[in-house]
């Protein structure tokens, strides 16, 4: 016990000032909440640009009603003059809306009319508005088909055989949090990121300095020693994912979510509940990247192999997200997707079962314990120093 | 006190030490004389604990090392064969850090601390991160926190090795003042001068057994020459050619 918390004490000293280790276990969490608050923002502009779509029009006279009715729908209509196919092949404008002159006559006639649309089929930006315009063309269609039948006497279901009836079970809460699926994955990013610095310089650094060989004839056990150095590298792990945790939060509050239709609560509970959720997924982290660490022999060594670690935790958010399957209690035992699955359902303000915790907090911090014993196995060995 | 007798190591099929058998009394001063690769350091790591041999004994003031390898390292201070040290930690740290490792309490740590400090005159740097301390300084710091618990045995493999001429003559003082404190010392090296000065007992290795061992003159008079260096190279060669 003694040895162990001396060689944490010398560890946590030694991570602290050590620039390169603190750089990257806080650049990530304070680069987090500026990707969400940015992303947030970004999606929140696009719906608001959508929602009020200028077309420009030629041949407005031929169609007063239905110019009247886009207005009614905030569309903002406007004359176009020139010529429509050059104004859109220079990006002048996203569509130009050309009514014939014959609408009238067909409208009258209950004819099929044509309004063209012209537009650049290779401007992925100007999609939004085309489909837009054609979802409104189609329900203005549909309406005056109505109109017409009962006109009839002829009920307008007759056009309508079978419809779908949307009966969503998921709360607000719970379709915002599906939007903010990602913020569950930047968390668990944090355990690994932050806590790498100086798992990997107490490892191999300490090999790479020839510090180990003097260090290793001091009467502790090895297992000590690891164990010691393993839970320094546990601690900044765990800031790390505090501070990410804490940091998104305050940029999602800040994000106006409302204006996208997301409405999005939290409470202190909910964000104490979440960091009891991930906390022990600190410890599962660093013991992987000292296990890699001391069969590394040097440092670069060691940061090549363990950039391909820290894409692990993205496996089980990547599957959540294709593949969105009814969670199983097993489910919650797998390190990783454990934590996910405990983060989205306290986000979506349900109630997990303390088994649940239970299950995810017993398999990182067992698996963790084992992959350090294993790193102790290995500093027992005679070609480690 | 170190005892060693019959000590073999391989690494693969490698023979590293081959069969090596001395003894280091308290109070004298050993020297581990041989040539690059000789097995030097591999018998000093199987007593310092870092390495077990493959036969032979091995024991430091009657406790057998491969057996109590942890109580054995409690009566020994090493200098190793790497001398590295945390550049972000100050020499005072580092020294703090064996002690503790070492279980020293609180108090008498830091009266230590300050003691080595002076014997090794390091005042002047002790709170200095040692990042960008000279090859001296950087010896120096590793020598205090090797004798930090106040060990009864020293040992220290090749401890003058690329130091200026006042850091070499401190390391000598050392050793002298460590000696007159009923203190064994073993160091290993391979500079004939060094040895023959400060050695009451020499030991000489060659292809991982010991070739000669007794005091200067016993080593000369085995090889029938006036001049140490002309012994050590005559018995090294003598090994070689049987070899």
């Amino acid at each position: 016990m003694h040895a162990i918390r001396v060689v944490f004490g010398k560890e946590l000293i030694d991570g602290r000032r050590d620039r390169r280790a603190v750089m990257s276990a806080f650049i990530f969490p304070v680069m987090a909440p500026i990707l969400v608050y940015g992303m947030m923002t970004f999606i929140i502009n696009m719906r608001h640009q959508a929602q009020d779509t200028a077309i420009p029009m030629v041949g407005l006279d031929n169609a007063p009603s239905f110019v009247r009715w886009l207005e009614e729908k905030d569309v903002n209509v406007t004359e176009f003059k020139g010529d429509p196919r050059l104004a859109v092949e220079n990006k002048e404008v996203e569509l130009v809306a050309v009514i014939p002159n014959d609408f009238g006559e067909r409208f009258a006639q209950t004819r099929t009319a044509v309004i063209e649309i012209v537009y650049d089929g290779s401007r992925t930006d100007a999609m939004a508005t085309v489909g837009r315009f054609r979802g409104l063309i189609r329900e203005y269609s549909s309406e005056i088909a109505a109109l017409r039948l009962i006109v009839r006497g002829v009920t307008p279901e007759v056009m309508r055989v079978v419809i779908a009836e949307d009966i969503d079970v998921a709360s607000k809460q719970q379709r915002a949090v599906a939007a903010l699926n990602f913020i569950p994955l930047y968390i668990i990013l944090a355990a690994f990121v932050a806590g790498m610095g100086i798992a990997v310089d107490s490892t191999a650094g300490e090999r790479e300095r020839k510090t180990l060989e003097p260090l290793l004839i001091n009467p502790v056990e090895r297992h000590d020693f690891v164990i010691g150095k393993w839970l320094a590298a546990s601690i900044f792990a765990a800031l790390g994912v505090v501070l990410t945790l804490i940091l998104c939060i305050v940029a999602l509050v800040q994000v106006p979510l409302d204006q996208i239709g997301l409405n999005f609560h939290i409470t202190g509970t909910q964000i104490l509940l979440m960091i009891i959720a991930v906390l022990p997924l600190a410890l599962l982290a660093t013991s992987m990247q000292m296990l890699l660490g001391i069969f590394a022999r040097s440092f670069k060594d060691a940061q090549s192999y363990i950039g391909l670690l820290t894409m692990l935790p993205m496996i089980p958010s990547f599957f959540l997200m294709l593949n969105p399957v009814a969670t199983q209690v097993w489910m919650y035992a797998v390190p990783m997707l454990g934590q996910h699955l405990l983060m989205v359902e306290v986000l979506g303000n349900k109630d997990v079962p303390i088994i649940a915790y239970a299950y995810s907090s017993l398999a990182s911090v067992v698996m963790g314990l084992a992959l350090a014993l294993i790193t102790a196995r290995l500093f027992q060995r005679e070609n480690i120093i | 006190m170190i005892e060693v007798s019959g000590l073999a190591k391989s690494f693969g099929s490698v023979v590293a030490v081959r069969d090596v058998s001395f003894s280091a009394s308290n109070g004298q001063v050993t020297g581990l004389l041989g040539p690059n690769g000789a097995g030097k350091s591999t018998t000093l790591r199987i007593i310092y604990g870092l390495l077990r041999q493959d036969s032979g004994t091995a024991t430091v003031d009657d406790i057998d090392i491969m057996a109590e390898t942890r109580r054995a390292q409690r009566a020994m201070g090493v200098l190793p064969d790497a001398h590295g040290l945390y550049v972000r930690l100050t020499a005072r740290e580092h020294i703090a850090y064996f002690g503790r490792l070492h279980k020293l309490p609180e108090e008498k740590l830091s009266a230590r601390i300050d003691e080595l400090l002076r014997l090794l005159d390091m005042q002047s740097i002790a709170d200095r991160r040692v990042e960008g301390f000279s090859q001296g300084e950087r010896t120096k710091v590793c020598l205090a926190r090797a004798l930090v618990h106040d060990p009864p045995n020293v040992l220290l493999d090749e401890p003058t090795n690329g130091l200026d001429v006042m850091t070499t003559r401190s390391v000598r003082e050392l050793i002298g003042e460590l000696r007159s404190r009923g203190i064994m010392v073993m160091f290993s090296s391979h500079m004939m001068h060094e040895v023959a000065r400060l050695c009451d007992q020499i030991v000489i290795i060659s292809e991982g057994i010991v070739v000669a061992s007794g005091t200067t003159d016993e080593i000369r008079d085995a090889a029938r020459e006036d001049n140490l260096e002309e012994a050590f190279v005559k018995l090294v060669e003598r090994v070689l050619e049987t070899a």
